[in-house]
């Protein structure tokens, strides 16, 4: 994919030759000769030990009980105290489920979007059209989701909301409460989420078409290939690996779902189908201040996200790409 | 490339015209919506008339807004916390992505390793709290600035950018007698203008849409920034829309103002600032992810 993509690849221009006649002096001479590079490290090796580095100490919170008075030092260890709460909690389960099935739907009915979108915008032959329609595609991607939250709301109200209004005059429908049914409500997440990102999502599309090299659409139109069959033999065969990356790396995120998409749209009525491991560590940590249960949540969160990003991206290694490192 | 004009192929291109066409549409579509429903009158919002064009013109929505004050004094908030906070990004990351490029510099490796094994794994907001409570800075800009202060994908995607750069300036200018400052400034960023651009544009527009990190760590309610108030406007009138008979009824004093009507105005003056410099942005925003998807 990297090697689509960039134009003019990075090259690794004349530093080897040079590094190798610098670094053969001592240590303290590269420091020296370094000087400056080294100040401008300073505070950023600060700055990822401090807001980095310290909160994953700080998670040693989940196997104390945390009191702000006594610090984390002065806290009294506990064991695994908080976890067995955490995993004989039934509240716990549910928004794993939850959790993993947003994302799951977000992957099934999402995925794909962007790719599609980026199909067509490909064949489209009209310049400044093609254009138009994807910076209004791109829009929704600037738009915080308190704004994009507030419009859904006032879209979906059964009230005087221009869905349900549209909904009752055409087709004679009694009003939906969309943000209130444990049925409609994974809907109404999954569908903001595609308008919030799909259009964004096609740039890495377009620019890996953009690379196909046009002789085989040619070729193919000698051959008497259609629109359709070009766009199956060439232009998909000719993205798959980028399709096939961003997917696998899709999958390393299953145990994130992010905090502020969900909690725009959340409330009392949806919780069970809703409530997701973010929203309730804001909501049981910060606001019942249960710090030290939450974090143990928080930690098993970080792992298994971690052993899923390291395993996703070992397998894009194995498909002979470049992973995230 | 030659075109083929059989019929076949043309209708292809219509149908892929006018669904794409569609497709733009309803994007904007919630867009329009809101912005034609904060100039129409409240009986007209209540009835459901408005769709694309306000019905009962007036801006008592908007008046509304500023008696009451509040969504400006988030902005102005906001206008802070964005020039400050971005200015911030900008340097931080240009400090840590020009040493990291430079190849020759010893432990880099380790240092890149320890930075990337923060994008994997990091710890939690529960510990991010305490730590802010510490430092004691909260309900101050500090705890929104300093948490953030580098993106460090936005840091990888500069130090691609460095590191594409022709060696040959740098080497010239150090035979010249630059030191390794001397050469960032004059050389190196002088160069990186688009880099700067796109990547000043991220910072600035994560900046305005700021929403998690204040509902947490700024409690005053006067350093609220723009999003924050919107939060509390919006959500406000949700509950009553959620619940039956919906918040229309209740109209606020004065006959042709609704919740709805008021949220609408909020809405759209809190995106208006970025709905007008889109257009002129958007590119750089492109190049900024394309320079990003190239980084290895």
């Amino acid at each position: 994919m990297r090697e689509k993509l960039a134009a003019a690849p990075a090259s690794p221009h004349t530093e080897p030759r040079v590094s190798a006649r610098l670094k053969s002096g001592g240590l303290w001479k590269c420091i020296k000769r370094d000087k400056y590079l080294y100040l401008m490290l300073i505070p950023v090796i600060a700055y990822y030990l401090v807001f980095k580095y310290a909160p994953m100490f700080g998670e040693i919170i989940a196997f104390k009980d945390y009191r702000f008075a006594d610090g984390i030092w002065g806290s009294d260890w506990v064991g695994l105290k908080h976890f067995r709460k955490l995993f004989g909690s039934p509240d716990f389960f549910n928004i794993l489920k939850n959790t993993l099935l947003l994302n799951v739907y977000t992957v099934v009915f999402g995925f794909p979007v962007p790719i599609i979108l980026a199909l067509l915008l490909n064949e489209l032959r009209i310049e400044w059209y093609k254009r138009l329609v994807q910076n209004l595609l791109y829009v929704p991607h600037f738009i915080s989701w308190v704004v994009l939250g507030g419009i859904i709301i006032a879209l979906l109200s059964p009230s005087s909301g221009a869905v349900n209004m549209a909904l009752h005059n055409v087709f004679g429908i009694e009003p939906v409460y969309f943000l209130a049914s444990q049925f409609w409500w994974p809907i109404v997440f999954v569908l903001s989420g595609i308008w919030h990102s799909a259009g964004w999502n096609t740039i890495l599309y377009m620019a890996a078409m953009t690379g196909i090299d046009p002789q085989l659409y040619e070729a193919a139109r000698i051959d008497g290939a259609g629109r359709i069959r070009q766009i199956w033999h060439i232009t998909l065969p000719g993205i798959r690996s980028t399709i096939a990356i961003l997917l696998i790396l899709r999958m390393g995120y299953m145990m994130d779902i992010g905090f502020e998409h969900i909690f725009i749209l959340q409330n009392s009525a949806v919780s069970e189908v809703a409530d997701v491991i973010s929203t309730y560590v804001y909501r049981m940590g910060l606001q019942n201040v249960q710090y030290s249960y939450t974090t143990a949540l928080g930690l098993f969160q970080s792992v298994i996200g971690l052993i899923l990003i390291v395993s996703m991206n070992r397998v894009v290694k194995l498909f002979g790409e470049k992973g995230l490192w | 490339m030659i075109e083929q004009r059989n019929l076949g192929s043309r209708a292809f291109h219509g149908v892929i015209v006018i669904f794409l066409g569609l497709t733009g549409f309803l994007t904007l579509f919630p867009f329009i919506h809101v912005i034609a429903t904060s100039f129409s009158g409240g009986r007209a919002i209540a009835s459901g008339e408005v769709f694309l064009w306000p019905v009962d013109w007036t801006l008592q929505g908007f008046r509304n807004l500023i008696e009451d004050g509040q969504l400006f004094v988030g902005m102005r908030n906001t206008v802070v916390i964005t020039l400050i906070g971005t200015c911030f990004n900008l340097i931080a990351t240009i400090l840590a992505a020009y040493p990291l490029s430079r190849r020759r510099l010893r432990g880099r490796e380790g240092l890149l390793m320890a930075i990337t094994f923060t994008m994997v794994f990091s710890g939690g907001l529960i510990p991010n709290f305490i730590l802010i409570k510490t430092l004691g800075i909260m309900n101050s800009y500090w705890a929104l600035w300093l948490p953030s202060l580098i993106s460090t994908y936005n840091m990888f995607v500069m130090k691609t950018f460095f590191e594409g750069l022709p060696g040959e300036l740098e080497e010239s200018a150090s035979i010249d007698g630059a030191n390794d400052l001397v050469t960032l400034a004059r050389i190196i960023l002088p160069l990186s203008l688009p880099i700067l651009a796109a990547l000043g544009l991220f910072y600035a527009v994560y900046w305005w849409n700021a929403y998690f990190n204040v509902l947490i760590y700024i409690t005053s309610s006067s350093k609220l920034s723009l999003m924050m108030v919107l939060y509390q406007k919006i959500n406000n009138v949700s509950e009553a829309l959620l619940s039956t008979g919906g918040g229309s009824e209740g109209a606020v004093s004065g006959q042709n103002l609704t919740p709805e009507g008021i949220r609408a105005a909020a809405i759209v003056t809190a995106t208006a600032p970025i709905l007008i410099v889109y257009p002129f942005l958007q590119r750089h925003f492109v190049k900024g992810v394309l320079i990003g998807s190239i980084k290895g």
